[in-house]
């Protein structure tokens, strides 16, 4: 008995936490990324390709500097919206697998609708939105919570059904009122597969936010995106298009930070794995 | 009978119970009758799927039996809800709590206040030498470890009964002996009123006050019988004579019902 004590403490050890390995990865894909931009670079500069049909790397950073206050702005709108939006649609998302999960019936009934929300094309609802709603914030709202709803309501719906058996039989033999179920038991199961759902909502919502400004309105990257196109002016095309890039990284890397924040147990099913790995 | 029934604290009577599957009826109980009295430790044995798992989970109150009652203190509770603590085969502990958090949400849930419930995990957690580990989210503890947490979470809830489902069945040997001896050590200063199931005659028998043997499905109470070892108990009562003999008593009565179903 005596011996068995301190045997949990060397069990921390079985989970690697290899730096270098970590290390190894960010500069492979670092150095891709950078090796991209030189070879850009180096095909616009030697092959003397027209800057209004592919403008290099220097250019872009060139337009991106002059044109930096206004392209702030525009980035601070196209930001604001793209958080109300991701906030909205998680809210709606969330509230949407809790009345699925809980009440069998409307998630029979109600499916459909929701598969033919995701399968209207955003170029054929946007206008239409427009035309219901007007050229304010409610119709971009609307579009960008039917984006990014789906994600999270899909996945945590998942992660809502798949919570261990036997902690559900665990629940059922102590006499766990339905209410114990969802707030112990369910709801903690189900934060893995809600983030799923998180990053694949953070990595879309910014490209619909642009399509929600680019269909109307005044403000914001997707509006800046249409008049440089407008205007043929291709560095600054690329300029937004580097602002999106930014702004859905940040967005994505965001959510895995929430996520490591909120997750701070091994889930079950790495465990198995790393079981058989061992 | 009216006798002994005056302190049982929970008493079945007459369970029966078959499942259909694939449209045909399968009896899993057969009048079953048992009893465990206050700060008894009473054990079911028998053979694997004779129906133990079956009648926790009519004890637990998660179904209802086709025919027979289940009393707690006097009072029938057929299929109510919430009179029992339980600790599986598996640990069964939440992944995304703390150790300590493990046990004191389920007194919490039991209706145990907030603070009391944390000083209860504490202060065992110390008393079992798991004090340092409090914080540890369970999955850094060896199995063994999990499962004395798991005996704190049902020791602790505010139940009248310990339903306890071969909770060393998943154990290697020598930790399963560790356990037998520090389960022993802490059910015999506190007394609890316990319904043990296992497939194991000597752990019955080293832990035990009375032993009901089953038969293969559908499963009777083919033999009860009072083990005569006094208490406090030695971990290493099976050096006993008597031991062996109730061990082969044990033994025979269950082969007797293997070859009984095997006539039928």
């Amino acid at each position: 008995m005596r011996r068995m004590e301190p045997r949990w403490r060397g069990c921390c050890k079985n989970i690697p936490m290899d730096s270098k390995t970590k290390l190894k990865k960010a500069a492979l894909s670092g150095g891709t990324m950078i090796g991209f931009v030189l070879v850009w670079q180096l095909i616009c500069s030697f092959l003397r390709v027209d800057p209004w049909i592919l403008p290099s790397p220097v250019r872009i950073a060139q337009a991106m500097w002059e044109d930096g206050p206004r392209l702030a702005d525009q980035l601070g709108f196209t930001l604001r919206l793209a958080l109300e939006g991701v906030a909205l649609g998680v809210a709606f998302g969330v509230a949407a697998a809790l009345l699925f999960h809980l009440i069998p019936g409307v998630r029979t009934a109600l499916a459909p609708l929701v598969i033919v929300t995701q399968n209207v094309p955003l170029i054929a609802l946007g206008p239409l939105l427009i035309v219901w709603f007007g050229f304010g914030l409610m119709p971009k709202l609307i579009l960008l919570v039917l984006v990014c709803f789906f994600p999270v309501a899909w996945s945590m719906l998942a992660g809502l059904g798949q919570a261990e058996p036997h902690l559900r039989e665990y629940m059922a033999m102590i006499g766990a009122s339905r209410w114990e179920v969802l707030r112990r038991l369910e709801l903690p199961a189900s934060l893995p597969s809600f983030f799923t759902g998180l990053k694949l909502t953070a990595a879309y919502s910014v490209s619909a936010v642009i399509v929600a400004e680019w269909l109307g309105g005044s403000d914001g990257i997707g509006h800046y995106l249409v008049l440089k196109e407008k205007g043929f002016d291709t560095a600054g095309v690329f300029s937004a298009i580097v602002c999106i890039v930014a702004l859905a990284l940040v967005f994505y890397g965001a959510a895995v930070w929430l996520e490591r924040l909120a997750i701070r147990w091994r889930p079950p099913r790495a465990e198995a794995k790393g079981g058989q790995e061992a | 009978m009216s006798g002994e029934t005056e302190n049982a604290k929970l008493e079945l009577s007459g369970i029966s119970m078959s499942y259909s599957r694939g449209g045909r009826r399968h009896p899993a109980l057969d009048g079953v009758s048992l009893r465990v009295n206050e700060g008894e430790f009473v054990t079911l044995i028998g053979p694997s799927g004779s129906g133990k798992s079956t009648l926790f989970r009519l004890i637990g109150g998660v179904e209802r039996p086709d025919a027979g009652s289940i009393r707690f203190d006097g009072r029938d509770a057929t299929g109510r809800r919430g009179l029992i603590s339980y600790m599986p085969q598996q640990p069964s502990l939440f992944p995304w709590l703390s150790v300590e958090a493990n046990i004191s949400s389920a007194l919490e849930s039991a209706g145990i206040g907030k603070k009391e419930a944390a000083e209860q995990a504490s202060g065992w957690l110390r008393r079992i030498g798991l004090g340092d580990a409090a914080r540890e989210y369970p999955h850094v503890l060896s199995g063994g470890m999990q499962q004395r947490v798991s005996f704190l979470r049902a020791l602790l809830m505010p139940r009248g009964v310990m339903c306890l489902d071969e909770p060393f069945a998943a154990l290697d040997a020598l930790t399963r002996a560790d356990m037998q001896a520090w389960l022993l050590g802490i059910w015999e200063a506190e007394r609890r009123s316990v319904l043990f199931v296992t497939h194991s005659i000597e752990e019955a028998l080293t832990l035990s006050d009375r032993i009901y043997v089953l038969s293969p499905a559908p499963a009777r109470v083919l033999s009860e019988l009072t083990v005569p070892f006094s208490r406090p108990r030695r971990a290493d009562v099976w050096k006993e004579p008597e031991f062996v003999l109730l061990k082969e008593r044990v033994l025979a009565l269950l082969q007797k019902g293997a070859e009984e179903r095997h006539a039928l």
